[in-house]
């Protein structure tokens, strides 16, 4: 065992912490680049992205039922919780930064990146995690809690590290008489109120359905031993999705990486609002409308995380209620994506996705408590 | 996986042509075909589903285009995501004007012959009617069964309710219905201890609350007997939250929709409200889920056992005349939708399914020259006849969110008055006064022409107006009348050739007199809640109904029944007990048109109920 694996649980509780960190990461980007198509162009693209997105939400609530199943205390309002864009994953290289920007090649190209099925290459085979100095102000996604200049080759790395950890404590509290699953079950969400979600969700209980839970997270993203789909054949991992894309074509059963053979489908390069990549709201021209749908954007996507947050800590029936949030964020991200951004010609707003600290109950939420 | 599914399946006519290997063939792919479709390749039986629709819709993308061609068509009647097709014609409402006595009007697919013009639709396309269904699943009540015996109205089933019961649960699991047992234990239906729908209840819009509000505790007498009121949830086959507790513990897991991919099977109920006539999100079921899953099934070689041939218009039933069995079907395969240009073929089978819908199978058999020894197909069509009432509630009441319907007021649905007069179930409707009078948009062009409202006035306007509008739809029960029916006559032809249905109907005075109660009945409602009345029948509407010296405006259900009635013997009906021609032995006429009632339930579930016994009878008359 290197000096690098999870030794306690409560390392691994802020492992698991730094995966939902990382499972929501990509949730912004994907999301934007989704709102950023113009209407009634790239409908296969739009597709793509908003089945990858919901499966990127599972993930997220899957990370969250392993963290709970242990008995972690989750919160998605913590500061660090929302990566500051553009943002470093675990890829081991500096060849890509995790941004928001408006679909395109360009951002097709960096969601390849993100989930691309990362093997290492020959000479750091062995080698231990990979340095690297993060600049200061760039969210490190992915990063060992004990080391934080030092960062896995690839997420699927991150999470075999994890899986070890579990392994390895269980085995531990096994021989103690005792169990790491020690988490409340009330608190594990269920496909009762999460389904058609992108995958069947279910409670993590033990070390096979933690083990499963992460094996789910691993195969959508990068697919199943080298094959471009998941393990039962049925999904076409993320990364051949977005392959899709950029090829033209369809994957079909049998297509070797790299070479889809199913039926043509049309992308429309210049088909999205130009945007102004990673936007900050203090790049928006002070007491600009464009600033304010900003700013509402953000409190309310804090709002969002913090109702996850309670949905997660034992009131599942709250995820109910994210769904017409999700809605209103449609729309407000529409009202910044579509309008042009004060004193940039040329360029459109964008979410920014500066969530404020300190975010209460959402209002939704309370009045949902008085009726109930 | 966005691959199209639909490749590996569907057929193409040349080789349908050539087969002589199928065992079942099903004229329609909505529910009534998808159910028996599913039923037999499970039991390993090859199957072929003709569509007179395109079946573009099969895909994702295609589905797609239909809710765009909807957000972006004008009239937003329930057809309108359904591009036009000549030779897939369907009725649709916006086109109908009034009749005078003895005039027919054939400039619509459905010659209207009057004296009354049904607005009824029903949709030629993949996954039929389903397309464009609410969604509403109540059963049918146990009196349903037999009014003849208890009422001395209608006709009496074949067949009772306990021995449809379980034929209620399996559809109730292939619909997957969101209720609650609690909810529907009223007017004598009974559920075994243990059972819980596949899903939970989807719960009271807040508009349904206030009515509540208003009316709880309150009752109405009719003939000497007290009906206390309250609104109550409807069953509805859309997605809500899966019972854990269903099927013995197991739970149920919402599966199957027009794409394989998890996330397009079908999404939750995200309340979009335009459930009619397209659901964006596929919460609602369509047969495209039951076909799904049919499509999926291998036989022993791996290859799959149903096949679909879209632009398949069956055009004849032949008949052995040795021994009255269907031979083949004669099939018009047209290429484009555009153009009327088609080849004909014939089809081989064992057993031949008409599943599509009371209207078009009637059609078929009466264009095919087959009218059966008890002389009955296409009589006694059926629908139940909806009278609007509208109103404006006194406060705001968040019209305009949640499904179209989630609840009503139902506890007329039975009693001794339907000795007399026709029962009805009433539905709030949760998207404002759209049916009666095309708001919002009507309200918007009121408020901009008439009060000259703009900017902020006009945006408060509009909120004020749209979300306190209740309407009230009676859904009132319609009786089998054998002169009400569909006929055909070689005078009124389709692009394709084919004899158009031919609608002749008068509403039933013992309906009439259901509707005249109702108007009566929404009055005390609308008090009760301080809500102002807006109801106005207009004389020259086209469903304009004159009775007792009042005038009433009656809505088609589009809930069609009646034309090939279920029966005991081969001289009362066209029918038996297993939806099986007395004619033809290896024919079934299946869906609405079997049902001697029709009650006061929109007919799906019963439909889809029956078609789980028919498929029964079919898989054992081909052992």
């Amino acid at each position: 065992m290197d000096s690098y694996s999870i030794k306690t649980l409560d390392e691994l509780k802020e492992f698991l912490f730094r995966a939902m960190q990382l499972e929501h990461a990509t949730i912004p980007p994907y999301l934007t680049a989704l709102y950023s198509i113009k209407p009634g162009v790239n409908q296969d693209a739009t597709q793509v992205l908003r089945v990858i997105v919901v499966e990127e939400m599972l993930h997220l609530t899957i990370a969250a039922n392993i963290l709970n199943a242990i008995g972690g205390k989750l919160d998605l309002v913590r500061p660090d919780f929302v990566a500051s864009y553009p943002a470093a994953l675990p890829d081991g290289e500096t060849d890509f930064k995790v941004g928001i920007q408006a679909f395109g090649r360009e951002a097709l190209a960096a969601f390849l990146k993100i989930e691309r099925p990362a093997r290492r290459p020959e000479h750091l085979i062995g080698k231990g995690l990979i340095y690297r100095k993060t600049p200061p102000g760039i969210t490190a996604l992915g990063s060992h809690p004990r080391h934080e200049d030092f960062h896995f080759y690839s997420i699927g790395e991150f999470y075999s590290t994890i899986e070890e950890g579990i392994k390895y404590l269980e085995a531990e509290a096994h021989g103690a008489g005792t169990t790491i699953f020690t988490g409340d079950r009330s608190r594990q969400i269920t496909s009762e109120y999460y389904y058609s979600g992108g995958g069947e969700l279910f409670p993590v209980t033990d070390l096979k359905s933690a083990l499963e839970a992460i094996e789910l997270i691993i195969e959508q993203g990068e697919g199943d031993g080298g094959g471009i789909y998941d393990d039962d054949d049925h999904e076409l991992a993320h990364y051949y999705r977005f392959e899709e894309l950029v090829k033209g074509r369809y994957y079909q059963k049998g297509d070797q990486p790299g070479h889809p053979t199913g039926p043509h489908l049309q992308v429309d390069w210049e088909g999205a609002y130009p945007i102004k990549e990673n936007l900050k709201v203090a790049d928006i021209f002070e007491g600009s409308e464009l600033r304010e749908a900003a700013i509402a954007f953000n409190t309310r996507y804090g709002e969002f995380l913090q109702l996850l947050t309670r949905a997660y800590n034992g009131q599942p029936s709250l995820l109910l209620e994210a769904v017409p949030m999700m809605f209103e964020f449609r729309n407000m991200i529409l009202e910044l994506i579509r309008n042009p951004l004060p004193k940039h010609p040329g360029k459109n707003g964008s979410p920014t996705y500066e969530i404020p600290g300190g975010i209460k109950q959402p209002a939704v939420t309370r009045q949902a408590e008085v009726n109930a | 996986m966005l691959f199209p599914l639909e490749s590996a399946i569907r057929a193409d006519a040349k080789t349908v042509a050539e087969s002589d290997d199928y065992d079942i063939v099903i004229v329609g792919s909505g529910v009534s075909g998808a159910i028996i479709a599913k039923q037999a390749a499970e039991a390993g039986k090859r199957v072929l589903v003709l569509e007179a629709g395109t079946g573009a819709n099969t895909t994702l993308a295609g589905y797609d285009n239909l809710l765009t061609t909807f957000y972006s068509a004008a009239s937003k009647d329930n057809q309108s995501p359904f591009p036009l097709n000549a030779n897939a014609a369907i009725p649709r409402s916006p086109q109908l004007r009034k009749l005078q006595a003895g005039e027919t009007d054939s400039s619509n697919y459905i010659v209207q012959s009057g004296p009354y013009v049904s607005d009824t639709t029903y949709t030629r396309i993949f996954g039929g009617t389903t397309m464009h269904w609410e969604a509403k699943t109540p059963r049918l009540l146990r009196s349903d069964f037999k009014t003849r015996t208890l009422f001395g109205q209608g006709l009496d089933w074949p067949l009772s309710f306990e021995e449809v019961e379980e034929d209620y649960r399996l559809a109730e699991r292939e619909i997957g219905v969101s209720a609650n047992v609690e909810d529907q234990q009223y007017l004598g239906q009974t559920f075994p201890d243990d059972y819980v729908f596949p899903m939970r209840g989807l719960p009271l819009s807040y508009l349904d609350q206030q009515v509540n509000k208003g009316i709880e505790g309150t009752s109405v007498e009719l003939y000497d007997k007290t009906y206390p009121l309250k609104v109550r949830p409807y069953p509805q086959g859309r997605n809500g939250i899966p019972n854990p507790a269903y099927d013995g513990g197991k739970g149920y897991r919402p599966i199957g929709a027009v794409d394989t991919h998890q996330v397009e099977e079908g999404g939750r109920c995200q309340g979009n409200t335009n459930c009619v006539p397209l659901c964006p999100v596929q919460a609602r079921y369509h047969s495209g889920k039951t076909l799904a899953k049919a499509f999926a099934v291998s036989g022993e070689r791996g290859e799959g056992l149903v096949e679909l041939l879209p632009q398949a218009v069956a055009s004849k039933v032949n008949i052995d005349p040795d021994n009255g069995k269907v031979r083949s079907l004669e099939v018009k395969i047209y290429k484009d939708p555009a153009s009327p240009a088609h080849e004909t073929i014939t089809v081989k089978g064992k057993v031949f399914v008409l599943a599509a819908g009371a209207i078009e199978t009637a059609r078929l058999m009466l264009a095919s020259g087959l009218r059966s020894t008890s002389g009955l197909v296409g009589r006694n069509l059926m629908d139940h006849a909806y009278l609007l009432n509208w109103a404006l509630m006194p406060e705001i009441c968040g019209t305009m969110r949640g499904t179209s319907s989630t609840g009503g007021i139902v506890d007329l649905r039975d009693g001794p008055f339907r000795e007399r007069q026709a029962a009805f179930a009433i539905d709030i409707h949760n998207d404002g006064w759209g049916w009666a009078t095309g708001a919002p948009t009507s309200d918007l062009l009121e408020l901009v022409d008439d009060r000259n409202l703009y900017g902020a006035d006009l945006r408060r306007g509009m909120i004020d107006r749209v979300s306190r509008q209740l309407l009230l739809a009676f859904m009132i029960e319609v009786m089998p009348v054998e002169s009400n029916r569909i006929t055909v006559d070689p005078q009124y032809t389709d692009a394709l050739g084919n004899m158009r249905p031919i609608l002749s109907f008068t509403v039933p005075e013992y309906t009439m007199k259901g509707a005249a109660y109702g108007r009566q009945f929404a009055r005390t409602i609308f008090t009760r809640l301080g809500a102002q009345d807006h109801t106005r029948y207009d004389p020259s509407d086209f469903g304009y109904v004159a009775y007792e010296g009042q005038g009433y405006a009656i809505r088609g259900g589009n809930h069609l029944a009646g034309t090939h009635i279920m029966g005991t013997t081969r001289t009362n009906s066209v029918v038996d007990k297993n939806q099986r021609s007395w004619d033809h032995e290896n024919l079934y006429l299946v869906g609405g048109g079997s049902m001697p009632t029709i009650g006061t339930a929109n007919v799906t579930l019963t439909l889809a109920a029956m078609c789980f016994r028919s498929g029964r009878n079919i898989l054992k008359s081909l052992h």
